[in-house]
């Protein structure tokens, strides 16, 4: 709305706020320790970091290279594939050896760097072929792997590299990031909105950033109403309140005028039960036993809304289940 | 103080009395330890340091507070030797729920301390430093350092050596660069500037793993046996060939072209092939999975090697006073990582093993799994050569020594937790270490725990883990940490194995808590349903409708759910899913009867299911019980009974085959003798029989006896493809007469025996 009078081509904030430096990287503050060191004294070692999207996996990687090899050698010494890329056996046997085999002149204790976005989509085979080459090329030549799940990267891989886990980032991190980029840009908020962003984000920092960048295009302004209606999923609270009011004090009035809300918010049948399903796999307090029968009707409703029954009655009748439990 | 007068303070365990009445009364009993405190959790003492050293520890049973891993890492952090199995050695036990008789058994012929978890406790809180003044805790002192000066010298020795080879390439490297200056200024005319020296790499640029590559065969870690066979079985390599690889030699290894090393990664697989080769003089050859390595490609690039001599003898510097072996004009090829041969390098693999019959230089082979069925053509042309992983004892002292070189403070009973986690994965240990030193200088207890954690490789787990695991009572117990997710992600290891693991596998548990056979009964009967369950889902997500976003629902329906009914202590071996083989036994004797149904439907008018129930009974009665009763008699009325129903001699088999219960196939056939049976082939075949109704195509029988009774007159000539008249064949030109078993091509060279034959075949 404040931007109608200038109508210039805005980056992504997340594009934007990207960081340059390892030392704007947030979380994970042991890793990223050792990766200012690694990037201080040189002698990269191969690396796998693994973890889930959005906690700056890649990010920190090419920081990390960029701080190994300077303005200098960035461009020249550094090799990026990711799954936009053709990673076939071939290409790792062509281009990724021909790289390793290249000769750079580097400052000591630098070394060329592979960087491997994606990596636990590259096929086995391609695996495979990158194992003798990592190991007749390190004197000249680093691997850096980065991946959502490291047991997709073939064990003999994993053997070679440092492995390098990504925790979720903790709230209290993506608040101050968030904070940081609003500040930059602007932003009106509450703090009930940034909380909303940050639980529906859920440690994810780049979907917090987007979802934030979307609310402020499409509202302006940021509280927890703008962001749901964004991010477009039923409240997880919401729900958890529905399941406490079921579990816990078997009152089904109570749970039930929650969903009426939900409903009439237009939310339908399948958002509603597969959100179910997920906070029921977390519902604090109640018994293994007890949740894994809650799961077993949530699952059927879940099924039945599937083949085509997707109606109020059913989510009616599942509430109810479960406060029969 | 000494371990002993410690121990006597702490009271014994009560030992199960009644050792044989334990299985009886097993129900009863699990009934009384239910009641007494499982859940909370223990508070672990912090105890002195290597409190326990000197003591042999055995832990049996189910501690109802510490799990096993727990309690036996607690053991040897403070320096105890943890065993398995209790021997005269051992110096106490540490007993739990459900030990097992046999144990107990030893325990009181052996006359042990046996203690309870309190005791453990107990034991941890009061026992001194060093273990006390006892004996033992004085002679484990004294090993262990003798043990740390021992790897100290070791460390040194490297240390020096190392040194030693920087500064003779140094020397090397200076007169290199010399000689080239004085070369540049002699060739005025050239323009370049001075040839360019190659930098040696400093060691500390280079990894880890690189720096402290094993340099002699006797820093290899582990597998020192097979290191030393594949050292003999290379250094008799050429005087094998003399022999044209007949004399099979003392290890059975001269009789083998190529050798096959298999093992998990890590190990020193390669690192053990090129030491050797090296050791040896061999000049080395590499070929790996970043090659590409076809068959084709594979024929024209390597056949051609392989009865090269290597020239490399002729080009070594002067200065370097290398004296010329024999082998020095020897290559050895090694082929690595034969298993990551791919979808690219068609036929690599069959070529390889070609080549592992006829090659003229010794041949190396080195893969991951030598058990896939890929591999399975190296089995007889490779002398095979499995490599284990290194025990933790082998890894020590050469990893005491790197972290000595690189000043880590490494403590030595941490090194048992990194193995394991890394599971016995030296290079990746070393990668480890290399990582962690970044920021600590010193590696204790805790940290290595964690290390060990966030360092573990996430493989997929293999169908009998995952059962294992699933059917393991502890992850369900309230106080495990094990979330519902992480339970479901066992399931996504293997979503089309883990179902049917569990359905093999859930009636051989004993639920942990089961209290009375009756629940155990009512967990099953529970386990079953949400197995059935989960089939519908299942049947939702594979059909047409591809609902796959019910797959984390079918994981909890057909593996968490069942298990956690029915987890507990697993009494029997894990079975593999026995629904594959059910299946397509199923399948095979659905296809049997359809082709019965096909051949009959002249005379039967009906569907196969009618055909099974209400024909095939008395078909089969009557097809077998003349012979049965009377012997070579019955062949006739039985030959008849088949002609009227138009049936093979292979529907016959079939037909004994669908047998059930007293008329098993396999009863019914042992009934009726040798020659009897034989007899009946026999004039089966010298008859001919209608035959109705035919498909072409699919059917290329294994029944060779059938294809007798063709009309070889009437029979198609290959090459001529004119079509004949034949009452039984439909639409002759159009069959493909290799795939139909009703027209045989007929080999001119047996044509005039076989037309011999014939006419006496058909004489009825």
């Amino acid at each position: 709305m404040k931007r109608t009078d200038e109508p210039k081509l805005e980056l992504p904030w997340v594009e934007k706020y990207r960081p340059r430096r390892l030392d704007d990287v947030v979380g994970n503050e042991e890793t990223i320790e050792r990766l200012k060191l690694i990037a201080k004294d040189g002698n990269m070692p191969h690396m796998i970091i693994s973890g889930l999207p959005g906690i700056g996996k890649t990010t920190s990687i090419h920081c990390l290279a960029y701080e190994l090899l300077g303005d200098d050698y960035y461009q020249q010494a550094t090799l990026e594939l990711n799954a936009s890329d053709d990673r076939g056996i071939d290409v790792v046997r062509n281009r990724i050896k021909q790289f390793a085999q290249t000769k750079i002149k580097l400052p000591p204790g630098r070394h060329k760097i592979i960087i491997l976005d994606e990596a636990d989509s590259m096929t086995p085979g391609a695996q495979q072929a990158l194992r003798r080459t990592m190991e007749i090329y390190s004197n000249t030549t680093r691997f850096a792997f980065a991946c959502n799940q490291s047991s997709k990267i073939i064990e003999p891989l994993q053997s070679r590299c440092a492995i390098l886990r990504y925790n979720k980032l903790a709230d209290d991190q993506v608040l101050t990031r968030l904070l940081e980029v609003s500040a930059a840009e602007n932003v009106k908020f509450n703090s009930e909105g940034l909380q909303a962003l940050i639980f529906t984000a859920e440690g994810d920092m780049r979907q917090a950033i987007n979802n934030l960048q979307s609310t402020v295009a499409g509202f302006g302004f940021v509280n927890d109403i703008n962001v749901f209606k964004i991010v477009d999923q039923p409240h997880p609270l919401v729900i958890q309140r529905i399941l406490i009011h079921c579990t816990k004090d078997r009152d089904i009035d109570r749970a039930l005028a929650l969903l009426d809300d939900l409903w009439a918010k237009g939310y339908s049948a399948i958002d509603i039960v597969t959100s179910t399903f997920k906070v029921s796999k977390t519902l604090p307090g109640i018994g293994e036993q007890k949740r894994l029968e809650l799961i077993k009707e949530v699952g059927f409703v879940h099924m039945r809304v599937l083949e085509g029954v997707s109606s109020y009655l059913q989510l009616c009748g599942l509430y109810a289940k479960i406060c029969d439990l | 103080m000494t371990a002993e007068q410690v121990l006597s303070t702490i009271p014994d365990a009560d030992l199960p009395e009644d050792v044989e009445d334990k299985k009886f009364n097993f129900f009863a009993k699990k009934a009384a330890d239910a009641s007494t405190g499982t859940g909370e959790s223990v508070q672990i003492p912090e105890a002195q340091p290597n409190c326990l050293s000197g003591l042999t520890i055995v832990f049996t049973g189910v501690l109802p507070r510490l799990d096993r891993d727990t309690s036996e890492n607690l053991a040897k952090r403070y320096g105890a030797k943890v065993t398995k199995s209790i021997s005269g050695k051992t110096s106490l036990v540490v007993i739990g729920d459900e030990a097992g008789p046999s144990k107990i058994k030893k325990i009181k012929s052996l006359h042990i301390k046996a203690i309870n978890e309190d005791g453990f406790i107990q034991l941890l809180q009061s026992m001194p430093m060093e273990g006390g003044d006892g004996a033992a805790a004085q002679k484990a002192k004294l090993k262990r350092e003798e043990e740390e000066r021992k790897i100290v010298e070791e460390a040194e020795e490297e240390e020096r050596r190392a040194q030693e080879e920087e500064a003779r390439q140094k020397r090397l490297l200076e007169a290199r660069k010399a000689a080239s200056i004085e070369k540049a200024s002699h060739s005025q005319s050239s323009h370049r500037e001075p040839a360019e020296v190659p930098r040696i790499i400093p060691d500390s640029e280079k990894l880890w793993t690189v720096k402290y590559a094993p340099s002699r065969i006797d820093q290899l870690c582990g597998n020192k046996g097979q290191v030393q066979k594949l050292q003999n079985w290379l250094s008799n390599w050429f005087d094998n060939a003399k022999k044209d690889f007949k004399v099979p030699g003392r290890d059975g290894s001269g009789i083998y072209r190529a050798c096959l090393i298999s093992g998990p990664p890590g190990i020193g697989k390669t690192s053990a092939a090129h030491l050797v080769a090296k050791s040896l003089g061999f000049d080395i050859l590499e070929k790996n999975a970043s090659d590409v390595r076809s068959k084709s490609l594979l024929n024209s690039n390597l056949k051609s090697v392989l009865t090269n001599t290597s020239v490399v003898g002729f080009f070594k510097h002067r200065d370097e006073n290398i004296q010329h072996t024999q082998n020095d004009r020897r290559f050895c090829l090694i082929m690595d990582e034969v298993d990551g041969m791919s979808s690219g390098d068609h036929g690599g693999a069959g070529a390889l093993s070609a080549f592992c019959k006829i090659t003229h230089m010794p041949m190396i082979l080195i893969c991951n799994d030598k058990s896939l069925p890929k591999m399975r053509t190296f089995d007889r042309v490779t002398l095979d050569l499995p490599f284990r992983r290194p025990s933790e004892a082998e890894m020590k002292s050469r990893l005491m020594s790197i972290a000595l070189r690189e000043k880590i403070k490494l403590d030595p009973t941490v090194i048992g937790q990194l193995v394991q986690a890394t599971g016995n994965d030296i290079r990746q240990i070393i990668n480890l270490l290399s990582t962690v030193s970044k920021t600590q200088s010193s590696i204790g207890g805790e940290q290595a725990k964690d290390a060990a954690n966030s360092w573990k490789k996430q493989t997929v787990l293999k169908p009998f883990d995952i059962t294992a695991r699933l059917l393991n009572a502890q992850i369900y117990s309230p106080n495990a940490k094990h979330s519902l997710n992480d339970k479901i992600d066992l399931y996504f290891n293997d979503i089309d194995f883990a179902p049917l693991m569990i359905q093999e596998n859930y009636l051989s548990t004993r639920p942990s808590d089961a209290r009375t056979p009756q629940d155990h009964l009512r967990r099953v009967a529970n386990a079953a349903d949400d197995i059935s369950e989960s089939d519908r889902i299942n049947s939702l997500i594979r059909s047409s409708e591809q609902q796959w976003s019910l797959l984390p629902f079918h994981g909890v329906m057909s593996s968490v759910k069942p298990s956690s009914q029915v987890a507990g202590q697993i009494s029997q071996r894990i079975n593999f899913a026995g629904w594959l083989g059910q299946n397509s036994k199923a399948m095979k004797y659905q296809r049997m009867l359809q082709d019965l149904q096909y051949h009959t439907r002249l005379r039967t008018s009906t569907d196969k299911k009618e055909l099974r129930l209400d024909y095939l009974p008395t078909l089969r009665q009557r097809l077998t019980e003349p012979l049965l009763q009377g012997e070579e008699q019955g062949i006739q009325p039985v030959i008849d009974i088949m002609d009227y129903y138009y049936l093979t001699k292979e529907d016959w088999d079939n037909i004994v085959d669908l047998g059930v219960g007293r008329y098993k196939g396999e009863l019914v056939l042992k009934g009726i003798s040798t020659k009897t049976k034989s007899a009946f082939t026999r004039s089966y075949n010298s008859t001919t029989h209608p035959i109705a109704i035919y498909k072409t195509g699919n059917s290329v029988g294994a029944m060779v006896s059938s294809k007798k009774n063709v009309d070889y007159e009437d029979v198609i000539e290959d090459d001529t493809n004119t079509p004949d008249k034949d009452d039984e064949e439909v639409d002759p030109d159009k069959i493909d007469s290799k795939k139909d078993k009703l027209i045989k091509e007929v080999k001119p060279k047996k044509t005039a025996r076989k037309a011999k034959a014939a006419p006496k075949g058909r004489k009825k």
